[in-house]
């Protein structure tokens, strides 16, 4: 009797609710469209990919890296059968020579044209395109600037955030102590097509300003300001923090426990939450913030990692470690080294050696998932 | 099966082949599907659930009793004095022991979740045989589904063709 007997997957819906479960890896449609007619179409059907990208949105896998500068073509860090070929992935451009990507999140690459001056966001999957000129007020031959682009709710094809930061030494201070930087952020919402309120806040550096990669924790994106080089740490440096739910704009002072002269990077703590990645010569220590019940912030120290030991590096050689990228979803750390370039899940501490490059621009991890419907 | 306790709202669910299952409210608007009903006024006394047998929806009813989020009276380890973590941990353990059916169960309790609509039920169902077939080979995975190919050699060469580099 029960061989007569309806079986889910008799029922589109049904079996659409169970395929929807299937590995968000690349290669899952694809092999599951084999079994049969009626799942190569339910697999390969527009609305189900989408419902597919929707259902594994906080769980995309790691496709592989767009460096920051030059432009270079998509680079895999997956093997086969989930490896998306670079090819797949290739933003046409007339002149890359003055552009830089400043991030991926959501499926979505953002960039930035310093001489039209323009932001473009890219969807490398779709292949949509969108320029956007700065908004008012923006000097973007002065400004340093980055940025972050998050898609709108919900999946909607094409719709999306951007979150602009700048920072900007005041002239007007220069005999002041110190010098005063103007930090300012503003959000372009591509339903509204226009720019938001810009907010600004003064903070005082010493000398160098540079800003660090946008990471997105909750609602707000963080970014570290760094006040000298190469993303070390000294008393200046500060965490950016926007909240884009409250649209607020503030800093977060670093612990001064915290290792002196190191390379920071936030993070996404366990359990939620704004988490930092430090790295001191070849230690490496997770920092959480945590709040109390009067609403006061403090900084935990959680795990304390011997890099050389981990990653069978020679602590003898002087040479040290950059981060030089963060995978938000998998929560995976990009590091340079002496050896070459290595990943790291935070959280299991397994660890993937890249290349063998010394040579190390920011790398932008593109998470998402892959679908060819 | 849940007792009554004083203040606490019993409904009444009938199976199709006659059997009725007194259940805390709290429980069975775990169904999406109920909740509906009880908030639009539409149940009364008793409310049928057409298409699902007693087995099985005394099964679906062992379910929402444990997944119901309130304290007390689903159980030991739904308990004030357990951290929220431990607390999913231990749920997720029931959870692997609950799912332990066999497949016909299993089906049925797919399309019983999705009549129903409570959606940890349809994951935890759906998951599960995705995870059962995800490493089979296509002939297992048909086997195991009762699903017949229906392609032509020369059709499936060239689906495979087509994603070449999603079947290196």
């Amino acid at each position: 009797m029960s061989r007569h007997r309806r079986s889910p997957l008799d029922d589109d819906d049904l079996l659409s609710e169970i395929l929807l479960r299937l590995p968000p890896q690349p290669s899952s449609l694809p092999r599951a469209s084999l079994v049969c007619k009626r799942w190569r179409g339910l697999a390969s059907d527009p609305g189900f990919c989408r419902c597919f990208r929707i259902h594994h949105r906080r769980n995309p896998p790691l496709l592989g890296l767009f460096d920051s500068h030059p432009i270079v073509p998509f680079r895999p860090t997956v093997d086969p059968p989930n490896r998306v070929s670079p090819g797949r992935f290739s933003l046409q451009l007339s002149d890359s020579r003055h552009v830089r990507s400043l991030g991926c999140r959501h499926g979505l690459a953002l960039y930035f044209d310093c001489v039209l001056p323009q932001l473009l966001v890219w969807d490398p999957i779709h292949g949509d395109q969108r320029r956007i000129a700065l908004p008012p007020g923006f000097d973007a031959e002065r400004a340093l600037i980055d940025g972050a682009v998050l898609r709108a709710a919900g999946d909607a094809h094409f719709q999306f955030q951007v979150l602009l930061v700048g920072a900007l030494d005041d002239d007007d201070d220069e005999d002041a102590e110190g010098q005063m930087v103007s930090v300012f952020t503003c959000v372009y919402s591509s339903e509204t097509g226009v720019w938001g309120n810009l907010f600004s806040t003064l903070i005082t550096a010493e000398s160098y300003v540079s800003l660090g990669p946008a990471v997105l924790v909750g609602d707000s994106v963080y970014s570290i300001l760094v006040t000298s080089p190469g993303y070390e740490l000294d008393p200046e440096t500060q965490i950016l923090e926007f909240d884009l739910k409250m649209q607020s704009l503030a800093t977060i002072q670093l612990p001064v426990d915290m290792l002196e002269y190191c390379r920071l990077m936030p993070v996404r703590a366990d359990g939620g939450g704004l988490g930092l990645f430090l790295v001191s010569n070849f230690t490496a220590q997770l920092w959480k913030r945590k709040t109390d019940c009067n609403g006061v912030a403090s900084w935990g120290l959680g795990r304390t990692v011997a890099l050389d030991e981990l990653l069978s590096l020679n602590s003898e050689s002087g040479y040290l470690i950059s981060i030089i990228g963060y995978a938000e979803e998998n929560n995976l750390v990009f590091l340079g080294t002496a050896e070459g370039v290595f990943m790291i899940q935070l959280e299991s501490l397994q660890f993937t050696k890249l290349s063998g490059d010394v040579m190390f621009p920011r790398h932008h991890p593109f998470e998402s998932v892959y679908t060819t419907g | 099966m849940a007792t009554r306790e004083a203040g606490k709202k019993m409904i009444m669910l009938k199976s199709p082949d006659g059997m009725e299952f007194e259940v805390e409210e709290a429980v069975a608007m775990e169904s999406q599907t109920i909740r509906k009903m009880i908030e639009d006024d539409c149940a009364d006394t008793a409310i049928l659930i057409p298409n699902i047998n007693s087995k099985i929806l005394s099964r679906v009813i062992e379910y929402c009793n444990k997944h119901v989020p309130t304290t007390g009276a689903t159980g030991a380890a739904a308990s004030d004095t357990v951290a929220p973590a431990a607390l999913a941990e231990d749920l997720k353990i029931w959870d692997a022991e609950f799912i332990k059916v066999n497949r016909a169960t299993r089906f049925d309790l797919i399309q019983a979740a999705s009549y129903l609509n409570i959606k940890g039920l349809l994951d935890l169902t759906s998951q599960t045989t995705i995870d059962t077939i995800s490493d089979n080979s296509l002939e297992e995975i048909r086997s195991f589904l009762s699903t017949k190919n229906d392609y032509l050699p020369e059709e499936e060469q060239t689906i495979r063709r087509e994603n070449q580099w999603a079947f290196q």
